[in-house]
C-alpha cells in the first residue's frame, strides 16, 4: 500500500481562557499536544479547535504558567491561567550556569537561534546588527569570508581586544581575527566566530556588563556572548529537521562619478598609445565627444561613456545553505546530530566560501551522575580572499577607478586566462605597475585558506546531595589555518611572482571544576553558592615556506621559487583561576549576589625571574529587588513584573606572551656567508606590565505591564578602564614604531533602553514592535601620563598618508584626524602663489565610532503569514572617505568638474587637476564626512503551511520564508561610499579605502520537520 | 555511594589547591623560544651595514624617483616619478626617514651601546660602529635638515619615545667628533669577515673614516668655512682613500631574500623579478658625457630601442609634452640605464676614493691644504672611471682609455669649481643622495630647472626632502624644529627651504 491515510475520529472543542482576576486572555496559545495544530484566543479570550479524540491541549501565554488540559470527556473549557511563569524563567549566564532571570542584577539579552537563521549571514556576528541595545556590530567591507567587529557598551581598551568573549556550551572559543588589511593592503582572513553555525544555536545570550561576566575575570573585559546549542529531547521521539536557505546578493553601487570627461591629461585626449597608457587611470581628459581615441592597448575606441563597469565586473553572489538535523532520546539520554553545508560564491569574481559543519550533542544521566558531550567539527575553505586597501592585487581599487571612457571588459585580455597578455603575463592598462588589472587580480592571484576546527567539551557531574552538584568540564578549541597566498608569475609589480604557504595551529584548552549548592534554608531565605577553578592553556604555532621569483614560468609551487625562505613562530600562555559566587535571596524578592575571581597570568610573569605583578582579583556585587513580590498589592495591577537592579564589578584584561624584554633574532639566511642579527622587537618592551582593570557600575530596571504586552528594560552604566595595555604609537625616530605600556583611563557612560510593545492582537492579526536604543558616551580621559594634558596616540594611518586615527585626551575614542585648509579671517581658503590650496594644521574632526544607535523591529502576523522588518540607525561618527580622495586625484569626483572649462581663480582650465590633486592628498578635511545612516537592515516574510494541508505526508511544520538584508540605505551623509565601509575590524575605526562593495541580499528559506 | 561522593569532593579540593599555587612554571612559559636575549656583535654589524644599503622602498622613492631625477642623472615621463617635475608625493619624499630609524639607526645605536657599556666586543669594533653611524646619519640630515640624532634609536635603551629634533649644526659637529674618535680607536680586533665592506681591514677603515670626515667637512664650506677648513685639513692629514681598493661598497646577491638584494636593482632589474621601465638617462647627463668624450657613457647607458643610438631624454616631460619634443617623441627613442649596473646583485656604493680625491681637489683650490688640486682632480676622475669594475669586470675600462680621458680633461683653474662639481656629480651616479647633497652645496653642476605645471617649487630644483607629516605631527619637538628652520604647516612647501649648510 503506497498511501496509508489513517483517519482518527475528530471533534471540535471550544472554551475561554481568563486570568486569575477573570479578565479574558487575548492571544493565548492553544495547541494540540504533539502536533502543530493550534489556535489563539480572540478578544473575548475564546477559542475553538478541532482535535483528535483524546487529545491533550498545551495552553501557554507569555508571563504565565503553562497548562496541560485533557480534552477527553470535557466539552466546555473554562481555563484560568496563573501568572508567574516568569518567576521560573531561567537564563544561561557566565560559566554556563542557569539562573533565574528575576534574580539577575544586570542586563542580559537573549536571542532565539531561530532569529538568526532566516536572514542568514555567513558570519553569525553580523546577524546581531541592530538587534541588541548596546551591541555595536561593524561589518567591514572585506568580502563574504571576512570577519566582524562586535563591541559591547563602547570601546574601553586603548589597544588590543575590544570584542566580547564567546562561550559555546560553557567553554570559551577563539574568536580572534586571523589577519586584517591595513594601510598597505592585505586581506581579511576571517575570524573565529564564523565557525559557529547559526542552525545549531538554541539561544544566544549577550552579557553586556562587567557584573554579568565577572566570573570570567580577565576575559570579561568586553562583555560575553553565551551560545547554547540545540540538544536532543528525552521524550522518546526521533525528530528530523531540515532547513534550506538560498540567498543571492548583488552590489549596491554608491558611486556617482562624473561621466563627462574621458581619459587624458590637462584637458586633452591622449595622442599616442604611450600617452593613453600613461593616462590609464586619469580622468582629466577632454569632454567626451564620441570621437575615436587611442586607449592603453593601442586600439582606438569611441571617446564616450563606456557604461557601468562595476556591473560588468562584479557578479551576483549566491549562498546556498542546507542543514539536516536529527534529534531524539529516551529515558535518561538525549542526542542531536546535524550537518550543515554552506556554499558561497562571492560578488568578487572567482571568490568562494565552502563550509561544512558537523555537530553532535549527547547528554545522559544515571543516578546522581550526569554528563554531556558536545562539539562541532568545521571545515571551511575560502578561495581568493579579496585584497583590500592599497592597490597591489586589489581588484576593488581598480574596478571603480577607471576613466568613464574605458570599458573594463577591454582589460579582460586572454579569454582563457583573464587579465593576461597572450604571453601569459599581466595585461597592464596603465603605467603604474602597482595598480593591478582587476581581472588579473581576481583570477590569477590566489588568497586561499582552509580551516579545520574542532571545538567542544565534555562535562561530567554528580548531584552529591540534594542541591549540591559537582561538575567538571574539559573544553577544547583547536584549529589549523592553512594558507596559500600567491602573487602569480607575470604580475607587473612582481614579474617573477611570489608565494607564501603557511600552516598555523592554534589551541585552547580549559579545565574547569565547579562545586555548587543551591537550596532554601527556610521559606524566606534561599542560597546559591559555588566555588570553582579553571586552568586555561593556549598555544599558537606557525610554519611557513615561501619566497619570490619562480624559476619555471607559471609553475606556482614553493619548490620552484628561486629565493626560498622559511618561517617559524611559536607562542604559549597559561592562566590559572579560582572563583566563587554567593547569592542570597530573601523573601523571594531581594537577591544579593557576590562573586570573586583570582587570575594568575604567565604572560605577565617576568621570564628572567624578576618581580612581576602577575595576579589580579576581580570582585563583583549585585542587588536585584522584585517589586511585585516585595511590595505585594501596593503596586497597580497593570504591573506584571518589576525589578530594579544595581551592580558593580571590576574585571580586566591581560596581554599576549613574550612582551617583556628586548630580544634579538637571526634575520633571513645571512649575507655572503655572514649571519645577520638584529633586535626582533618592533615595539619597545615595557619595564613592567600590569593587567588592565575595568570597573563598572550598572543600574537598571525591568518592567512588564498589561500582561506582557509592554516590556521595558532600562540600563544605565558607567565603565572606567584604566591601565590599558597599549602599543602606543611613538616617534619612529626612537627606532621603534610603538611602545608597550600601561596607560590611560577611558570611560564609557551610557544608557540602553529596550521597549517592546504588542500593539495589536486579535484572532488573525498581531503586531509587535520593539525599539532598542543605546547611547554610549566615551571619553579618553588620560593617556601616557595621568594628567589630561592633550596627549595623543596614533592608532591607524590611511594609505593616502594624510588621515589618521588618534586617541586624544578629552575626546571620544578613535578620533578621525586630518589636515585642514588654511583659512583667512573670514573662513576663505588660502591659496599659494600658484593658486593652489595650502595644507594647514592636523586636527581632529570627530570620533570614528558611532555613539548612538537605534534598532527598530516590527513583526506582524496575519494568519499563517509573518512579516518582520528591522531598521537600524547609527549616528555621531565620522569617516575618512579615501575613495573621494582618489576620486579627486583621478578626476572622477563630480566636484572636480568645476573649473575644467573656465579655470579656477588663477589656475588655468588645463591645470585645474593640480588644484584638485593638491586637495586629494594634502587636505583631508575635504574627505572627512558624517557616517550617520539609517538602513532597512532586514525584511522577512514567512509562511507556515497549515498542517491540515499536510495530512498524509510525512512532513510537518513546513515554513517558507523570504528574507532580504541590507535592503536600503534610507539616509546617509557620505557620497560614493556606504557609511559602514571600513576595511578593518581593528580598533582604528573611521578609515575607508577600496573595500569590497557593500551588497544587498535576498534569500529564500525552507524549513520542515519529519 | 556515600564513599564515592567524598572521593569526588577530595579530588576537587585537591584540584583547587593545585590551581591556587600554580604560577611556578610561568617564567619558563613566558620565555620566547624563538629569540635570544643577546646577540653576537658581528651578526648585528653585518645586519646594520646591509640595511644601510637599503630596501627597494626608499631606494625607489627617495633615491631614484626624487634624488636621481632632481639632479638630472635620469629622466622620466611617468606621472608618479615626481622628482622629474618637482611635483609632490609626501610618502615618496619621506621614504628614507620613514625607514632608516627603524631599519638602520635602531640596531647601530644598540650595537654601540652594547660595545661601549658591556665587555662584549672590542674598541676597534666600537670605532667601526661609530664611523658607520655617521654614514647613516649624514644622509638623513643632508636630506631632511634638523632630525632626531642624539636621542634617536634609544626607545629601548633609554626609554626615549619622542627624540628631540636636533639642529643640523649640532649634528654635524658631533658626527665630526665621532669620526675623529672612531678612527682613533681603530686597532686590534674588529669585525673581521663580518664587515661586508673591508673584511675588517683596519687600515682601510682609517682611510674611510678620514674620507667621511672630509666629506662632512666640505659640506660646511658655505656655512662655516673656518670649521670646514680645520676638519678638512685634519682628514687629509690622517690619510684619505686613494685607490679603487678603498672604495666602500656592499656586494649584493640575487636573494635568497629581499634583504640580500640591491634595492636599486629591485626596482630596475627586469630579469630578476621587477622592472620599473620609466627612467631613461637624462639628456643633461648624456650630453655632458658626450661633450667631454666620456668613456663611461657606454657603461651607464644602452642604445635606445628605436634608434640604436645612445640618447638622453629631457627632464620635465609628460607623454603629451614628449609628443612635441624635438629630440624624440617616444620614451623608446632614449637610452635606458645599462641593465648590467642595476641588477639585484650589483654593488651599492657609500663612499669612493674618487669622491675623496675630488673633495681634496676642491679643498686644495680653496687653499685649505697644501696638496695639488690638479693631481687630486686627475686622480679623482681616474678613480671614478676605474670604479665601474666593481659592478662587473667586463665593464672595466682599460688604463689607456682612462688616461686618455684624464689627459683630455685637465683642471682649468678658472673653471675649477664647476669642473669638480660636474665630475663629482658623474662619480656619484647611483649614489643619488650624495649627488643631490653635493649639488646643493656647490651649485654645481649648473643644472637648468624644469617648470612643469603643478610643481611645488616655482620651477626651482627642490633643496630638501619633506619629512613625514605623520611623524612630525606626533613628535612634540617637531614644531620648534620647524619654526627654527622656517618650515610652515604646508609640507610641499618645505621642499623649497634650504638646510642649514646650504647657503
Amino acid at each position: 500500500m503506497l498511501f496509508s491515510l489513517t483517519v482518527f475520529s475528530q471533534r471540535t472543542i471550544s472554551g475561554t481562557i481568563v486570568d486569575s482576576g477573570g479578565d479574558p486572555m487575548i492571544g493565548a496559545n492553544v495547541i494540540e499536544q504533539g502536533t502543530s495544530n493550534g489556535t489563539i484566543t480572540d478578544l473575548d479570550g475564546a477559542f475553538s479547535l478541532t482535535v483528535s479524540e483524546g487529545a491533550m491541549l498545551d495552553i501557554s501565554y507569555t508571563g504565565y504558567a503553562d497548562q496541560v488540559i485533557a480534552t477527553e470527556n470535557v466539552t466546555d473549557f473554562n481555563i484560568i491561567l496563573e501568572e508567574g511563569a516568569l518567576l521560573d524563567e531561567v537564563v544561561v549566564t557566565a560559566l554556563g550556569i542557569e539562573r533565574k532571570k528575576r534574580a539577575l542584577a544586570y542586563s542580559v539579552t537573549e536571542l532565539e537561534g531561530s532569529s538568526l537563521v532566516t536572514a542568514k549571514e555567513i558570519n553569525i556576528g553580523n546577524s546581531l546588527a541592530g538587534k541588541v541595545a548596546g551591541v555595536n556590530v561593524s561589518n567591514p567591507a572585506t568580502g563574504p569570508g571576512g570577519s566582524t567587529r562586535i563591541v559591547i557598551r563602547g570601546n574601553g581598551n586603548i589597544s588590543g581586544n575590544n570584542q566580547p568573549l564567546v562561550v559555546v556550551d560553557g567553554v570559551p572559543i577563539n574568536t580572534g581575527n586571523l589577519g586584517a588589511a591595513g594601510m598597505w593592503g592585505g586581506q581579511d582572513w576571517g575570524d573565529g566566530l564564523s565557525s559557529v553555525n547559526a542552525d545549531d544555536i538554541e539561544t544566544m545570550t549577550v552579557l553586556k556588563g562587567n557584573t554579568a561576566g565577572a566570573l570570567y575575570g580577565y576575559r570579561a573585559d568586553n562583555g560575553v556572548i553565551v551560545i547554547t546549542t540545540k540538544k536532543g529531547s528525552k521524550d522518546g521521539r526521533i525528530g528530523v529537521e531540515f532547513n534550506s536557505n538560498y540567498q543571492v546578493e548583488s552590489i549596491i553601487d554608491f558611486y556617482d562619478f562624473q561621466r563627462q570627461y574621458g581619459h587624458g591629461n590637462r584637458g586633452a585626449k591622449p595622442g599616442t598609445e604611450a600617452e593613453a597608457f600613461a593616462q590609464g587611470l586619469s580622468s582629466w581628459g577632454a569632454p567626451l565627444d564620441g570621437s575615436s581615441v587611442l586607449q592603453f592597448d593601442g586600439q582606438s575606441r569611441p571617446y564616450s561613456d563606456a557604461g557601468d563597469n562595476l556591473s560588468r565586473f562584479y557578479g551576483t553572489g549566491a549562498t546556498f545553505t542546507n542543514t539536516l538535523g536529527i534529534n531524539g532520546g529516551g529515558e535518561g539520554y538525549g542526542f542531536r546530530f546535524s550537518v550543515t553545508d554552506l556554499d558561497n560564491k562571492g560578488i568578487v569574481p572567482n571568490s568562494t566560501v565552502d563550509r561544512k559543519t558537523f555537530t553532535a550533542n549527547v547528554n545522559a544521566n544515571k543516578g546522581i551522575f550526569f554528563g554531556n558531550i558536545s562539539g562541532s567539527f568545521v571545515n571551511d575553505a575560502t578561495s581568493n580572499r579579496p585584497r583590500l586597501s592599497d592597490s597591489p592585487g586589489n581588484a576593488n581599487y581598480t574596478a571603480w577607478s577607471l576613466p568613464p571612457s574605458i570599458n573594463i571588459n577591454d582589460l579582460r585580455g586572454d579569454a582563457d586566462k583573464l587579465g593576461a597578455n597572450p604571453d601569459g603575463t599581466e595585461l597592464q592598462f596603465n603605467d603604474n605597475v602597482f595598480v593591478t588589472n582587476p581581472w588579473w587580480a581576481a583570477y590569477q592571484f590566489e588568497g586561499n585558506n582552509t580551516k579545520n576546527r574542532l571545538f567542544g567539551n565534555i562535562t561530567l557531574g554528580a548531584e552529591l546531595l540534594p542541591g549540591l552538584t559537582l561538575t567538571g568540564k574539559a573544553g577544547l578549541d583547536r584549529f589549523n589555518d592553512r594558507r596559500r597566498n600567491l602573487t602569480p608569475y607575470g604580475t607587473a609589480f612582481s614579474t617573477l611572482g611570489g608565494l607564501t604557504e603557511s600552516n598555523r595551529e592554534l589551541q585552547e584548552v580549559n579545565l574547569e571544576a565547579i562545586l555548587r549548592y543551591a537550596g532554601d534554608i527556610n521559606p524566606n531565605i534561599g542560597i546559591d553558592v559555588l566555588v570553582g577553578g579553571n586552568q586555561q592553556k593556549n598555544f599558537d604555532e606557525t610554519l611557513s615556506v615561501g619566497g619570490g621569483n619562480f624559476n619555471i614560468p607559471f609553475l606556482h609551487t614553493a619548490k620552484n621559487l628561486a629565493n626560498q625562505s622559511t618561517g617559524y613562530g611559536f607562542s604559549q600562555f597559561q592562566v590559572n583561576s579560582v572563583f566563587a559566587m554567593a547569592e542570597i535571596s530573601l523573601f523571594n524578592s531581594l537577591y544579593v549576589t557576590a562573586t570573586g575571581r583570582q587570575d594568575w597570568f604567565s604572560a605577565l610573569t617576568d621570564p628572567n625571574g624578576g618581580p612581576s605583578e602577575n595576579t589580579v582579583f576581580y570582585p563583583s556585587i549585585g542587588v536585584a529587588y522584585d517589586l511585585v513580590e516585595g511590595l505585594g498589592g501596593s503596586l497597580p495591577s497593570i504591573v506584571d513584573f518589576a525589578k530594579v537592579r544595581a551592580s558593580w564589578a571590576e574585571v580586566g584584561g591581560a596581554t599576549g606572551p613574550y612582551q617583556l624584554g628586548l630580544n634579538y633574532g637571526i634575520v633571513g639566511q645571512g649575507h655572503l656567508g655572514q649571519p645577520l642579527g638584529s633586535i626582533s622587537n618592533g615595539t619597545v618592551p615595557p619595564i613592567g606590565l600590569r593587567p588592565s582593570t575595568n570597573k563598572e557600575l550598572e543600574l537598571g530596571f525591568d518592567v512588564r505591564l498589561f500582561k506582557g504586552k509592554v516590556n521595558v528594560d532600562f540600563a544605565l552604566y558607567n565603565r572606567e578602564t584604566t591601565d590599558g595595555i597599549l602599543n602606543a604609537g611613538i616617534s619612529s625616530t626612537s627606532g621603534f614604531g610603538s611602545k608597550r605600556v600601561n596607560v590611560g583611563k577611558v570611560t564609557n557612560k551610557g544608557v540602553e533602553l529596550l521597549v517592546d510593545v504588542e500593539v495589536l492582537r486579535n484572532n488573525n492579526f498581531t503586531w509587535r514592535t520593539s525599539v532598542n536604543f543605546a547611547q554610549n558616551n566615551n571619553e579618553v580621559v588620560s593617556l601616557l601620563t595621568e594628567e589630561s594634558d592633550g596627549e595623543e596616540i596614533r592608532l591607524e594611518e590611511s594609505r593616502t598618508r594624510n588621515a589618521y586615527i588618534h586617541l586624544v585626551e578629552g575626546q571620544p575614542y578613535s578620533q578621525v584626524m586630518g589636515f585642514a585648509y588654511v583659512r583667512d579671517g573670514s573662513g576663505g581658503i588660502m591659496l599659494d602663489d600658484d593658486g593652489l590650496p595650502l595644507q594647514g594644521e592636523l586636527q581632529t574632526f570627530g570620533t570614528g565610532v558611532h555613539p548612538t544607535s537605534i534598532g527598530w523591529q516590527n513583526s506582524f502576523s496575519i494568519g499563517d503569514v509573518g512579516i518582520s522588518f528591522l531598521i537600524d540607525a547609527k549616528s555621531g561618527a565620522k569617516i575618512y572617505n579615501a575613495t573621494n580622495a582618489y576620486g579627486y586625484f583621478r578626476g572622477l569626483h563630480q566636484a572636480t568638474l568645476e573649473g575644467r572649462e573656465g579655470g579656477l581663480g588663477t589656475v588655468a582650465a588645463a591645470d585645474v587637476q593640480d588644484y584638485y590633486q593638491r586637495i586629494a592628498f594634502g587636505i583631508s578635511e575635504e574627505f572627512i564626512q558624517d557616517a550617520n545612516f539609517v538602513k532597512l537592515r532586514e525584511l522577512i516574510v514567512s509562511y507556515r503551511l497549515p498542517n491540515d494541508l499536510l495530512q498524509g505526508v510525512p512532513f510537518k511544520d513546513i515554513s517558507l520564508s523570504f528574507a532580504g538584508r541590507n535592503l536600503a540605505l534610507l539616509a546617509s551623509s557620505t557620497d560614493n561610499i556606504d557609511p559602514e565601509s571600513t576595511y578593518t575590524t581593528g580598533n582604528g575605526q573611521g578609515l575607508e579605502m577600496f573595500g569590497v562593495p557593500v551588497t544587498r541580499s535576498f534569500g529564500l528559506n525552507l524549513s520542515a520537520k519529519f | 555511594m556515600k564513599y564515592l561522593k567524598y572521593k569526588i569532593l577530595f579530588v576537587f579540593v585537591g584540584m583547587m589547591l593545585f590551581s591556587t599555587s600554580c604560577d611556578d612554571n610561568f617564567a619558563e612559559l613566558n620565555t620566547n623560544p624563538t629569540v635570544a636575549i643577546g646577540i653576537n656583535p658581528n651578526f648585528q654589524f653585518t645586519f646594520v651595514q646591509l640595511r644601510t644599503s637599503g630596501g627597494r622602498y626608499e631606494n625607489w622613492r627617495a633615491g631614484l624617483i626624487y634624488s636621481s631625477m632632481m639632479i638630472q642623472h635620469l629622466a622620466a615621463t611617468c606621472g608618479y616619478w615626481t622628482g622629474d617635475k618637482y611635483t609632490f608625493n609626501g610618502g615618496y619624499a619621506s621614504s628614507l626617514i620613514d625607514r632608516a630609524y627603524n631599519e638602520q639607526v635602531k640596531d647601530v645605536v644598540d650595537l654601540i651601546n652594547t660595545l661601549s657599556t658591556t665587555d662584549v666586543g672590542d674598541a676597534t669594533m666600537l670605532g667601526m660602529a661609530r664611523i658607520w653611524k655617521v654614514v647613516i646619519f649624514q644622509r638623513l640630515t643632508d636630506l631632511y635638515g634638523d632630525i632626531p640624532y642624539f636621542e634617536a634609536g634609544k626607545g629601548a635603551i633609554d626609554g626615549i619615545d619622542f627624540p628631540t629634533y636636533d639642529s643640523q649644526e649640532s649634528i654635524y659637529m658631533d658626527m665630526l667628533n665621532e669620526l675623529e674618535q672612531g678612527v682613533a680607536q681603530l686597532g686590534d680586533g674588529g669585525f673581521g669577515g663580518a664587515d661586508l665592506i673591508y673584511g675588517g681591514d683596519v687600515d682601510k677603515w682609517r682611510k674611510f673614516g678620514n674620507s667621511m670626515m672630509l666629506r662632512l667637512a666640505m659640506r660646511l664650506s658655505e656655512v662655516d668655512a673656518a670649521t670646514a677648513q680645520a676638519w678638512a685639513a685634519k682628514a687629509i692629514a690622517g690619510g684619505i682613500m686613494d685607490s679603487n681598493d678603498d672604495d666602500a661598497f656592499i656586494e649584493h646577491t640575487n636573494g635568497p631574500e629581499g634583504i640580500n638584494k640591491n634595492g636599486i636593482g629591485e626596482v630596475l632589474d627586469k630579469a630578476n623579478g621587477f622592472g620599473d621601465d620609466c627612467p631613461r638617462l637624462s639628456d643633461t647627463f648624456v650630453d655632458w658625457m658626450n661633450s667631454t668624450g666620456d668613456p663611461r657613457l657606454s657603461i651607464v647607458a644602452v642604445p635606445s630601442a628605436n634608434t640604436g643610438e645612445i640618447a638622453g631624454m629631457p627632464n620635465g616631460l609628460d607623454e603629451a609634452l614628449l609628443a612635441e619634443n624635438p629630440t624624440g617623441t617616444s620614451v623608446d627613442d632614449f637610452s635606458r640605464i645599462n641593465p648590467a649596473i642595476v641588477t639585484v646583485s650589483s654593488p651599492m656604493m657609500f663612499m669612493t676614493a674618487a669622491e675623496a680625491q675630488l673633495l681634496s681637489a676642491e679643498a686644495a683650490m680653496r687653499g685649505w691644504h697644501g696638496g695639488d688640486a690638479s693631481s687630486h682632480f686627475s686622480d679623482g676622475i681616474a678613480l671614478a672611471l676605474g670604479s665601474w669594475a666593481h659592478y662587473d669586470p667586463a665593464l672595466a675600462l682599460d688604463d689607456a682609455a682612462i688616461s686618455a680621458y684624464v689627459d683630455a680633461n685637465p683642471l682649468d683653474e678658472a673653471n675649477a669649481m664647476s669642473q669638480i662639481g660636474w665630475q663629482y656629480w658623474a662619480a656619484t651616479f647611483l649614489n643619488e643622495y650624495e649627488a643631490f647633497s653635493n649639488f646643493r652645496r656647490t651649485g654645481f653642476p649648473e643644472l637648468t630647472p624644469v617648470d612643469y605645471p603643478g610643481n611645488i617649487t616655482n620651477g626651482q630644483i627642490p633643496v630638501r626632502l619633506a619629512n613625514n607629516p605623520g611623524e612630525a605631527t606626533l613628535n612634540p619637538s617637531w614644531k620648534s624644529a620647524a619654526d627654527r628652520q622656517g618650515l610652515g604647516t604646508d609640507f610641499p612647501s618645505h621642499m623649497s627651504v634650504p638646510v642649514w649648510w646650504d647657503k
